[in-house]
């Protein structure tokens, strides 16, 4: 699975500096290389130009009578030919004057210039003509001469124009797929390193806390990221004791509490006078109310929900209207089930939601005058939305609500800590769901409880199935 | 017999001394063991018709207890008693192999009903005559009283208030009354079940019967004595 690349991601880094890379890379490359091949073109030029010179000063020739000739053969005569137009050349003698001259008027190729003792590399411009060549001196015969070899440049070889004039676009052409071909590579190779890394992050997303002992596969990790995870493996570790101490924490308090609970709740079933066992059984069942929502509480703070936990609404509305009803029937206010009269699957603990549900009609029917309705209202949306008409809840009220051992009025007899709420607040966390209070109209209050619907392998197929 | 016989298995002495002491005021025979071992011996030596077992027991989890029972067969009906209250362990209970399970801390006579159940002894048919505040059902003879007074009921009428009386206190599912009078036909229509508990309420009302039958909507009905 390839996830979105983010700007901050190590192979997004590599990508951006790569494509700078490249970018320079095929701009100045193609330049450097350019000016190189420029040099080289104009070394093999006065290569040429030198041996050239060379080859005429070999023609040389003084006869007996002292006087000097030149006696090109055919072939070199054509090169210099004023037809051909390319190359010229010219022999000076020491006094500077011209002897021989492949020129028509018999001029110098460079006609003003300084006769040295070294070998000059010159360049003449005038009337639409640049000459590029050499002066050199040779002694023939005892007898200094300078020799001329001059090239047209407006009439240079086509093949070492186009060579450079095409240059740039062609190695543009070849070094640019190279490059990015490079780049893929590179990219290719940083995935590769990285794969551990991604699939060691996925991990690490997939941990709930349903699954405490997950720990990141560091194996294949590269020895620069190992540390990071497992230093993150470490922290799991401390957290699963954590965790478990929690647990163990939860189930030990349960123990210490309802069993003493259990002994006095016996002792006192079991007195002969009925009448003070009457009103200790009363006080011994407000106290476990007490601790039973203390454990509860406790319970649900170190709760979680499996992703395969499945729970149907209506059905958990039903046991626990059922189980409510003749207590809020006996005292004088009804309570019903509504809405959806089928099954509504959600993610969800069974006991867990019935718990949040049994607590907050508790809480609706503590709050609500006799003879009125309590109603759970099943939504095929997967929520229940518990309906009252009690006096309704103040926006003030509405920040308190869910603190613990918060209460609306602190009226003695009643049988409750005040950890209701929170209870119903800490399991519709663990369930990923949400809970709402609106005040109703013209009175009461209305909670809703929102659940994620039951979808474990594919999420349309089971919601809404009645 | 010993066939009667209860054995104890909790690792609080306090609180098996008094559920010993209970059992036995209540007419039963019964044994006390403080460990899993203990418990493990003594069934293996004696014959017991009940096991109320606690799952959290100084030397090994209750429920290991239990599920070596079922393992070697042994269908010995078992009360599991605990502190824990989670369905989670409800659940892990029954699938080991429990019959019932009540949670800490509990009414003794909670206690002595679930045991009362789980002897099987035939309790509800035992029960022949059905009575809540001034009202009787003579459940044989189908006839209802008010105050001693017989009423006048249908047959149907009859029916729904049995199967009201013999739950009294909970509510009775509007499905156990649809299956009751119209049997797996389902020729009843939907409204019929009310109907029948309208008609009843009327009657009870006339006669004089100090009882409320409650409608809980969407989930069923409810017997209970009317408030003053």
């Amino acid at each position: 699975m390839i996830r979105r690349i983010g700007r901050n991601s190590i192979v997004a880094r590599i990508v951006w500096l790569h494509i700078l890379v490249v970018g320079s890379v095929s701009i100045f490359m193609p330049v450097a290389l350019y000016f190189l091949l420029a040099s080289e073109t104009n070394e093999i030029q006065r290569q040429f130009i030198t041996s050239q010179v060379n080859q005429i000063g070999k023609y040389l020739t003084r006869d007996d009578n002292g006087a000097w000739h030149l006696d090109l053969p055919e072939g070199i005569q054509d090169i210099y030919s004023e037809a051909y137009g390319r190359y010229r050349y010219a022999i000076l003698n020491a006094q500077g004057k011209v002897l021989f001259s492949s020129l028509a008027d018999k001029s110098a190729v460079f006609p003003d210039g300084v006769l040295t003792d070294e070998t000059q590399y010159l360049e003449r411009r005038d009337s639409g003509l640049t000459v590029q060549g050499a002066r050199i001196p040779e002694t023939i015969d005892g007898e200094p001469f300078w020799v001329e070899v001059g090239e047209d440049l407006s009439h240079r070889d086509v093949i070492i124009d186009d060579i450079l004039g095409r240059f740039l676009q062609r190695v543009a052409w070849v070094t640019l797929p190279l490059l990015l071909l490079l780049l893929g590579l590179d990219i290719a190779i940083v995935r590769t390193v990285f794969r551990p890394v991604i699939r060691a992050s996925e991990e690490a997303e997939a941990i709930r806390p349903s699954q405490p002992g997950v720990r990141l596969p560091s194996a294949e990790l590269p020895g620069e990221i190992r540390p990071l995870v497992l230093a993150i493996n470490n922290a799991l570790e401390r957290l699963e004791a954590g965790y478990r101490q929690q647990h163990e924490f939860a189930a030990d308090a349960a123990h210490e509490l309802r069993t003493p609970l259990a002994i006095l709740r016996t002792r006192i079933d079991t007195m002969a006078d009925r009448e003070v066992s009457r009103q200790l059984r009363s006080d011994v069942e407000r106290m476990s109310h007490t601790v039973n929502q203390l454990l509860e509480m406790a319970e649900s703070e170190i709760f979680v929900v499996g992703p395969e936990e499945q729970a149907d609404l209506h059905a958990v509305a039903v046991d626990v209207v059922s189980f409510l009803a003749p207590l809020i029937f006996g005292e004088g206010r009804s309570v019903s089930v509504s809405g959806v009269d089928g099954p509504v699957p959600v993610n969800g603990n069974v006991e867990m939601i019935a718990r949040a549900l049994r607590n907050l009609v508790e809480n609706a029917a503590k709050y609500s005058p006799e003879g009125s309705e309590i109603e759970v209202i099943v939504d095929q949306a997967g929520a229940l939305r518990i309906t009252d008409e009690g006096a309704g809840i103040s926006d003030d009220d509405k920040q308190l609500l869910f603190q613990r051992f918060w209460r609306r009025d602190r009226r003695r007899g009643t049988n409750s800590v005040g950890l209701g709420l929170a209870i119903v607040q800490r399991i519709m966390a663990a369930h990923g769901g949400e809970i709402e209070v609106h005040r109703r109209s013209p009175r009461g209050t209305e909670f809703v409880l929102r659940f994620r619907p039951f979808a474990p392998d594919a999420p349309e197929d089971s919601v809404g199935a009645v | 017999m010993a066939g009667l016989r209860i054995l104890l298995v909790e690792d609080n002495s306090e609180l098996a001394a008094l559920i010993m002491s209970g059992l036995r005021s209540s007419g039963y025979l019964a044994d006390h063991m403080a460990s899993a071992a203990d418990g493990r011996h003594a069934l293996r030596l004696g014959q017991y018709s009940l096991l109320v077992l606690d799952l959290g027991l100084p030397d090994a989890d209750g429920l290991t207890l239990l599920r070596e029972l079922r393992q070697a067969n042994d269908a010995v009906p078992v009360l599991i008693l605990t502190a824990r209250s989670g369905v989670s362990d409800r659940v892990e209970g029954l699938r080991a192999g429990a019959d019932d399970y009540l949670a800490k801390p509990f009414a003794f006579e909670e206690l002595l009903a679930r045991i009362e159940a789980l002897q099987r002894r035939p309790r509800q048919l035992a029960d022949t005559m059905l009575s809540i505040a001034n009202l009787k059902l003579d459940v044989p003879n189908r006839q209802a009283f008010v105050d001693q007074e017989p009423i006048t009921l249908n047959a149907r009428e009859i029916s729904v208030l049995e199967l009201l009386l013999r739950r009294k206190g909970r509510v009775v599912p509007k499905q156990v009354f649809e299956d009751q009078l119209f049997g797996l036909s389902g020729d009843g229509s939907p409204n019929a079940v009310e109907v029948y508990i309208y008609r009843l309420r009327k009657q009870l009302v006339d006669h004089g019967a100090t009882v409320k039958v409650h409608t809980v909507r969407g989930v069923g009905y409810l017997i209970s004595e009317a408030n003053a």
